[in-house]
């Protein structure tokens, strides 16, 4: 009896002793590592590899393409087009970034305040977070209706405009359109972030702040922004790459247009792709596109660490 | 971080104290914050009221604000659409589909990656942290060119596999800071009783960790649900395109019945809200994981 557990407790211990060696949680994390390697990083450098094949719909079905070298890549570098869709995007996603930030930050101090149902308020305006863009983006359309859209309807009744404005057909409110529907779709994930971090900050910072006579703006200046600055850091971060990988809310709203005013590189190298079935062409705008999150988020996690280290 | 502490509807103990401490009580505040709710609503009301709208009130001039007198004949007329009832069906498919292979895969990694501390564990956590920031756009792509060559176009597997490359990584982000917070003590303690590695995962940090799997599944299922570039570029074949497609083909017509259009928004947007209404604390828990944590 005193034998069998004994050796029980010691092949336990050797079991112990072997796992600290040899880690076999480990294996647990392979099937995961391997799908991983095979549905995203295989693709991303299949896709940079076709980059410098010409590739039209017959290679697709075909097999491999011609190799041209570099010529992609002359090709697009030289296009006003694709310049244009590279700005647009930094443009793009610098106003929605931006806007998104502000608003959430608004809405999270205002939520703050202890409002009667406040949280059921939350959880209503994260439903524009949680609805599928491809959804928000028919619904944006339909209340920016030139005729019809409610809107116009609003506006109308106020006497700010007279007759029919068609937002979406016009470059600049189309770009403002795009924007707007962003910034509704991603603030509330921003409030919810921002949210977390608000409640983390003691509230006796604020009361000793009070006692010394400091205004609500001076608490919120000289407590609030430095306590709140690494979520607000983490939130435009996440922001940003929620923002650059949009896709469905311009493609639906405006389809990149009017005359290119809204085309981000994510439709342009759609329509290379998919409209006029260059893939090689639309592979460089792609392997582009992959350059400017890299870049920051590089630099992102480089300052984290060094604010970790300080 | 625990899983109580980033839900906005409970918030943590010294909040809600120094809450009741500052009641203000002023009705101003709480009329500018109720008025700043229903305008941020007003695009989902709006989607709700024209879907019940008849075909003539759509054009009314100025736009009345209720759906006078109501009427479900937009409903009926979408959910006569063939391709919007399979584009469900299909919808469906996919997003159960990848939230079981995502839960295969994302679960025992987040496991392993919470508890084995190897020297490459870091560049592995860097690598599911950078995929999520790869436009869907740059996948598609070559999965099209790879998928035409394999027969995976057109296929519920390939979207699914689609679907899940994003959401595994996902996943794994939100799964893991669950199994970090188990002591390790209990899983010593399981292997000490006769467990090994394997027995100790399933039976013992499992059962513990349900919370963030229905975190996690919640979260892959509604994102698959909504889900457009893979859908779009990978089904060229209506038989198979996920819901998202086929609401995204209503539009481009022209003459756009836009009731008809907002009713079928409207029914391909009720599970997402149903999820968010009765699962919302795990929901919001797995937004704030996912998003901070890496």
């Amino acid at each position: 009896m005193s034998t069998r557990a004994e050796n029980r407790a010691a092949a336990a211990h050797h079991k112990v002793a072997a796992a600290r060696r040899f880690p076999n949680e480990a294996l647990l994390l392979v099937p995961a590592v391997i799908f991983v390697v095979a549905t995203v990083v295989y693709p991303l450098l299949y896709n940079i590899s076709q980059s410098f094949f010409d590739i039209g719909i017959a290679e697709i079905v075909s097999g491999a393409g011609k190799w041209v070298g570099f010529e992609n890549y002359a090709d697009q570098l030289q296009r006003p087009e694709f310049w244009a869709a590279l700005g647009i995007s930094v443009s793009y996603t610098a106003a929605t970034v931006v806007l998104s930030v502000i608003v959430a930050l608004l809405l999270a101090q205002l939520f703050q305040l202890n409002i009667p149902g406040r949280d059921y308020m939350r959880a209503l305006i994260l439903l524009a977070w949680i609805i599928p863009t491809v959804i928000s983006a028919n619904v944006w359309r339909w209340l920016l209706d030139g005729s019809y859209g409610l809107l116009n309807g609003m506006l109308r009744m106020f006497g700010i405009i007279d007759g029919d404005v068609f937002w979406l057909g016009e470059p600049v409110t189309a770009f403002i359109a795009v924007v707007a529907a962003s910034v509704w779709t991603f603030a509330p994930l921003g409030m919810i972030l921002l949210t977390a971090g608000l409640q983390s900050i003691p509230h006796s910072l604020y009361e000793a702040a009070m006692v010394d006579g400091a205004s609500r703006w001076q608490r919120f200046l000289n407590i609030t922004v430095p306590a709140l600055k690494p979520v607000l850091y983490t939130t435009a971060f996440l922001l940003f790459i929620y923002t650059f990988k949009t896709f469905d809310t311009i493609f639906l709203m405006t389809g990149g247009g009017p005359g290119g005013a809204t085309k981000i590189l994510p439709v342009y190298a759609y329509e290379q792709a998919f409209i006029f079935f260059k893939f090689g062409k639309a592979a460089v705008a792609t392997t582009i596109l992959l350059v400017i999150p890299t870049v920051l988020s590089i630099l992102y996690f480089h300052s984290i660490k060094k604010e970790e280290r300080s | 971080m625990s899983n109580d502490t980033v839900t906005i509807t409970t918030g943590s103990p010294r909040s809600s104290i120094s809450a009741k401490r500052r009641v203000t009580r002023r009705p101003g505040v709480f009329v500018l914050a109720l008025l700043v709710t229903l305008l941020y609503l007003v695009p989902i009301y709006w989607m709700i009221v024209t879907s019940f709208k008849q075909s003539d009130a759509i054009f009314a001039k100025p736009p009345s604000l209720l759906p006078v007198p109501p009427t479900i004949e937009p409903f009926i007329s979408v959910l006569a659409n063939e391709n919007l009832l399979q584009g469900l069906l299909n919808t469906f498919v996919i997003a159960v589909g990848t939230t079981i292979l995502a839960l295969l895969l994302a679960v025992p990694a987040a496991y392993a990656l919470a508890r084995v501390n190897v020297p490459f564990i870091s560049v592995i956590l860097f690598v599911f942290l950078a995929v999520q920031m790869i436009p869907a756009v740059n996948l598609a792509l070559p999965m099209y060119m790879l998928f035409s060559k394999l027969g995976l176009v057109n296929t519920y597997a390939g979207l699914i596999i689609a679907n899940a490359s994003l959401a595994v990584p996902l996943a794994i982000t939100i799964m893991r800071p669950y199994f970090l917070s188990l002591p390790n003590e209990v899983i010593e303690a399981a292997k000490t009783d006769g467990c090994n590695s394997f027995t100790a995962f399933l039976r013992i940090a499992l059962p513990i960790s349900v919370p963030g799997i229905v975190t996690m599944g919640t979260i892959s299922f509604m994102g698959a649900w909504g889900e457009f570039v893979f859908g779009l570029s990978l089904a060229t074949d209506v038989q198979m395109q996920p819901a998202t497609v086929v609401l995204a083909g209503m539009t481009s017509q022209f003459g756009v019945r836009w009731n008809d259009l907002m009713a079928a928004s409207t029914i391909v947007a009720l599970p997402v809200l149903a999820i968010f209404v009765f699962l919302q604390r795990y929901v919001v828990s797995g937004l704030t994981e996912g998003a901070t944590k890496g």
